[in-house]
């Protein structure tokens, strides 16, 4: 049976696994908050920073993490023109669905222009710290992994305070709640939810970076996440960016404690059965989320 | 009301379209005239998840078409490749030799890339009676399928690439033998065959297995996988790997300073980028090959010479199983005499069977099956270089076990 | 009230049939046409292996024979109830393995395994939709997707059971045949199950329950109001959708041979499905047929002219994005409605024109249209005059 030591460097795997994840699905549950929008093409806009910051490393010589100076403005900028040129047209009815079939189109088209631009070939950075690590309390941690999650979490942590100190978020949190009030109260919801979704898409360009420090990247990986992101943003109840924290930690430990037992593959479906365990008995999601109810 | 009338226009639009396409199809057929060009028919991976080997092996059979036209061609007609893109899809693999077969008439065919995608195209040769010779489909179930057309153009099948090591851990010294093993392999039949042949012959001789980790394509995080290897503190490592995973695999392990006393791992060490993808860390690990540029083969040193001159890069495993590919239907053909569909092609596949064909991997022949009777030459990194150590009659150097830390 | 896509396709369609025949349809001849353009239909599709120049045109047909049917059967759920479904892929992959299953485990004869394994997916669309269909439009569409992605991790690990990664390989259900013969029998089979899903379609469309559902494609909350069960309604014809998409991919299986996780469970063959229904129309009983030959053939054409590149994707999701934007009706009725107006100026489509103009013409619309709309909501202009 696992001995302490292999659980212990399990639990670790899981936290820093799930750093990542919470990140990544605050962004996806955040789009869905302001616009009851599914963003399929979040995890390919995560894997398009991750093949940038690889091409800034290995073709410019520069390191990675310097690569966000410039597709965190660049994908806020993608994110507000996303919404105000292509979601905001489509027609309120039919928009939930119809919103899907766009991102869902625009991550096909990310992921061709990835591919044809890339090629197929699967990349990885090669940075000189790539296998150090440092032990603790018997385990170790790898030093790319730890800078990964540390990027993670203060930029959850600078959602956060984004979203609780400021005059925006508040503005946004309002637009979030009830978007005709939030108008009636003075605020321009639409301007509020064109910075939402750049904000949602700013974290998946840090995500994509800390991606791309420990892992493969190919142009199809989005669909990996994708997945993942989806069940966590149901099982921490739509919208909710706090859920979506928890539900991620939590999922991502989960599946890393099971991959002892179960393997890598079988431990993934840990995922699914959550997503389909919530719908069938607490659509709402598990942390909060009261708008999940009715879509 | 108003709905019968859109019907109909919609009705109307739908004979036009139909015309259309019966009309679009009905162009294009091969033109075979005897003195023309014997016209080759391929369907290879060069975009989707294969395209990388994909475009070694279209690189491997434009090299032989050219270095077999510059000789003269074949029965004195020159050689023309048609390719065909898969899309690394099976659907669309077997639509690729459907139209080649039966729209371009194509005077052979000869296989794609990756076991997933030979099944299916092999039986649509095997079905319109076509001699299909493949440079990929090397896991053991290809030759379960019971195809009467197919051999494989390499050394050795997935399972049999590392019996030289195994012979050799297994005659060392009682105690210095490895008692304990760790595997993780590719959901990928050929990886996986290239780990469980080695594991069935360790396990036989006593050798414990500790983990059996199988990890699919689009794994990503090797850090689980690699922490309950580490943790297993097994004696060999064996990975079952295509390019990137093992390079992940191995990175994983030596961030947890994993250190086992041998490290053997498919495809992935014997990658011209390698070394530099795990940080020139790669001191002892091990490979299974079935191809070295300095090979003494006679038709070899014409292959890397042209080949390097043509791309200007020294050819590499996948290269070189298509151009052996073609040097089997050359022989084939110069032998028979014939180059057509039709009865010709059954008398190809009776000599194939029945004959052995100098290659640039050496002397090849087949079983009943299309399966090769060959092993695989053991490569390990030393000093910064991979060499040969295994069979003891190529070896460039000494297995050195247990390794050196990484 | 109507939709707003509702007015617009009303818009559209209106101007095609004159002010009479919308009093007062000539319905002997229109039924004649009608009959005689269904005939006309049939006779190219069943006329098309005779012309067929090789076998290899012959299984072209037979892949745009199998796209139409999958989308045909996809348009159940989303034509009617305005759910999109990227997950049907995942459907027809487990009516794949379930035939493929049922013939080499189980020893069944094949078409008997394929009406099982068919049965068996409907069986499973049961659960399936109870997890999707509780909850609205985005839940729906992630535990779609979610279908596909655990479908394919089970699928690819349980290998004891399908063969895993190194595949499947189905026996022929009719061993003696040659390729071409094989081709040409299978295609007679898909055209069969294609009349069979416009079949059922069509008698959906005219019958009650038909009416319940597009009304809860049109608003869920008022069709619930005025006591439509719209749970049980949607179930029902979900799982309905799922039989014939299982039909469909066990009728493949049996032709294709060889199944592989990777292809049976992808998130572009439901893709695919969406992208044909709504080009062609989803509220129109040919409509996804047509999507499925423009798409099977412009999949062809991107892949010869843009081979060796990635770009195939891109053109896909071009293509799906445009439509969406701008054409979620399908296209060809925006192409009709354009047609339309060119040829009556007078009646111009509400597209393309200023927002101004649209307000104005709105509101003039609206006034003059309401009984129209009446109509059109309650039956989609089935409703006899």
């Amino acid at each position: 049976m696992p001995s302490g030591a292999l659980l212990f460097q399990s639990v670790i795997l899981g936290l820093l696994l799930g750093g990542l994840y919470a990140l990544l699905a605050a962004g996806l549950t955040l789009y869905f908050g302001i616009m009851r929008v599914v963003m399929i093409a979040h995890s390919a806009f995560l894997i398009l920073a991750a093949y940038l910051a690889w091409w800034s490393h290995s073709r410019l010589g520069v390191d990675p993490l310097l690569s966000m100076i410039v597709t965190v403005p660049l994908f806020f900028g993608f994110g507000v023109l996303l919404q105000r040129m292509l979601l905001a047209r489509l027609r309120p009815v039919t928009l939930t669905m119809m919103s899907v079939l766009l991102t869902f189109a625009i991550a096909l088209t990310i992921e061709g222009l990835l591919g044809y631009v890339f090629t197929g070939t699967q990349r990885r950075i090669q940075l000189g710290y790539g296998s150090a690590s440092f032990g603790l309390f018997g385990a170790r941690i790898a030093v790319v992994k730890l800078i990964a999650f540390g990027l993670a979490a203060v930029a959850l942590l600078t959602l956060y305070l984004l979203m609780k100190k400021t005059t925006f978020g508040w503005a946004l949190r309002a637009t979030i709640q009830h978007r005709d009030a939030a108008r009636l109260v003075g605020i321009e919801t639409e301007r509020i939810a064109g910075y939402g979704f750049g904000i949602g898409l700013a974290t998946a360009a840090v995500g994509g970076t800390a991606l791309a420090l420990d892992t493969t990247i190919y142009p199809s990986l989005h669909w990996h996440w994708i997945g993942p992101l989806m069940a966590i943003i149901v099982v921490g109840g739509l919208g909710s960016v706090p859920g979506a924290a928890m539900a991620a930690m939590v999922l991502g430990l989960t599946q890393s404690l099971l991959q002892i037992p179960l393997g890598t593959t079988w431990a993934q479906t840990i995922f699914y059965l959550a997503l389909f365990a919530t719908l069938a008995f607490r659509p709402q999601g598990f942390f909060g989320g009261r708008l999940a109810q009715r879509f | 009301m108003t709905t019968r009338y859109r019907r109909m226009q919609w009705m109307t639009a739908l004979g036009v379209t139909m015309t259309l396409a019966l009309g679009a199809c009905g162009g294009g057929s091969g033109e075979s005239a005897a003195g023309g060009p014997i016209v080759i028919g391929i369907s290879l991976p060069l975009t989707g998840d294969f395209s990388e080997p994909g475009k070694g092996v279209q690189r491997g059979y434009e090299a032989w078409a050219k270095i077999t036209n510059e000789n003269g061609g074949l029965l004195g007609r020159q050689v023309e490749l048609k390719i065909l893109d898969d899309q690394s899809n099976a659907d669309r693999v077997v639509a690729d030799y459907e139209q080649l077969i039966g729209q371009e008439q194509v005077d052979l065919v000869v296989g794609p890339f990756s076991t997933r995608l030979v099944v299916p195209a092999a039986r649509v040769a095997e079905e319109y009676g076509m001699l299909f010779v493949e440079p990929a489909g090397a896991a053991k179930e290809v030759f379960e399928q019971g195809f009467k057309n197919l051999f494989y153009a390499a050394p050795a099948v997935a399972n049999d690439h590392y019996n030289h090591l195994a012979d050799y851990l297994l005659a060392l010294p009682e105690d210095q033998k490895p008692k304990t093993a760790a595997y993780a392999a590719m959901d990928d039949p050929f990886a996986q065959g290239t780990a469980y042949g080695l594991k069935e012959k360790l396990e036989a001789a006593g050798i414990r297995t500790l983990v059996n980790e199988v990890y699919p394509p689009n794994t990503t995080d090797f850090g689980s996988i690699a922490a309950k290897i580490a943790a297993s503190k097994a004696d060999l490592v064996v990975g079952g790997s295509q390019y990137q995973d093992g390079v992940n695999l191995i990175v994983a392990l030596q961030q947890l300073q994993y250190q086992p006393k041998l490290a053997a791992f498919s495809t992935a060490p014997t990658n011209p980028e390698f070394a530099a993808a795990i940080g020139n860390k790669t001191e002892g690990i091990l490979s299974p090959t079935g191809y070295a540029q300095d090979a003494p083969y006679p038709s070899n040193q014409e292959f890397v010479q042209k080949y390097t001159a043509q791309f200007g890069a020294a050819p590499e495993e996948d290269e070189a199983n298509a151009y052996t590919t073609g040097q089997v239907v050359a022989a084939a053909v110069t032998a028979v005499g014939c180059a057509e569909q039709g009865e010709c092609q059954q008398k190809l596949v009776e000599w194939v069977r029945n004959n052995t064909v100098e290659t640039v991997v050496g002397p090849l022949s087949w079983d009943e099956t299309g399966k090769p009777k060959g092993a695989h030459m053991i490569q390990q990194w030393l000093g910064g270089e991979i060499k040969i150590v295994l069979p003891a009659d190529a070896k460039e150097a000494d297995l050195v076990y247990p390794k050196p830390a990484w | 009230m109507p939709s707003a896509s509702e007015r617009t396709m009303a818009a559209a369609a209106t101007p095609g049939a004159t002010p009479a025949a919308r009093v007062s349809a000539p319905r002997p001849v229109g039924r004649i046409v009608q009959v005689a353009l269904v005939l006309v239909l049939a006779a190219g599709v069943l006329s098309f292996p005779a012309l067929a120049p090789n076998p290899y045109i012959l299984s072209a047909g037979i892949v745009v024979l199998n796209y139409a049917v999958l989308s045909t059967s996809w348009n159940f759920v989303g034509g009617f109830t305005g759910y999109i479904s990227l997950g049907h892929g995942a459907l027809a992959g487990l009516g794949a393995y379930g035939t493929a299953l049922l013939v080499t485990r189980a020893g069944l004869p094949s078409f008997v395994a394929l009406v099982v394994a068919a049965l068996l997916v409907a069986a499973l669309a049961v659960p399936i939709g109870f997890a999707a269909l509780r909850v609205r439009g985005a839940s729906f569409v992630i535990v779609s997707i979610a279908l596909v992605l655990i479908l394919l991790l089970v699928f690819q690990s349980w290998s004891s059971l399908t063969g895993g990664s190194r595949g499947l390989v189905v026996p022929r259900p009719f061993p003696g045949l040659l390729r071409p013969e094989h081709h040409r029998v299978f295609y007679f089979l898909f055209a069969a199950l294609l009349g069979l899903a416009l079949l059922a379609w069509w008698l959906i469309d005219r019958s009650r329950f038909g009416l319940g559902l597009k009304a809860i494609r049109e608003d869920e909350d008022k069709a619930e109001a005025l006591g439509t069960p719209t749970f049980a309604y949607k179930l029902v014809v979900f799982v309905v959708s799922a039989g014939f998409t299982g039909l469909a991919g066990g009728l493949y299986a049996l032709w294709f041979g060889d199944l592989d996780p990777v292809f049976q469970f992808s998130i572009l063959t439901g893709s695919y499905m969406v992208l044909m229904a709504l080009l062609g129309g989803v509220r129109n009983l040919f409509g996804p047929l047509v999507g499925a030959l423009v798409v099977g053939i412009a999949l062809e054409y991107f892949k010869v002219e843009f081979g060796d590149t990635q770009l195939h994707l891109v053109a896909t999701g071009v293509l799906l994005a445009l439509v969406v934007l701008f054409m979620p009706d399908g296209v060809l009725p925006a192409v009709g409605g354009l047609l339309n107006r060119l040829f009556r100026p007078a009646q111009s489509s509400i597209r393309e024109v200023t927002a101004g103009e649209l307000r104005d013409q709105r509101a003039a619309e609206a006034q003059e249209r309401e009984p129209v709309d009446a109509g059109t909501t309650a039956g989609s202009g089935e409703v006899r005059p």
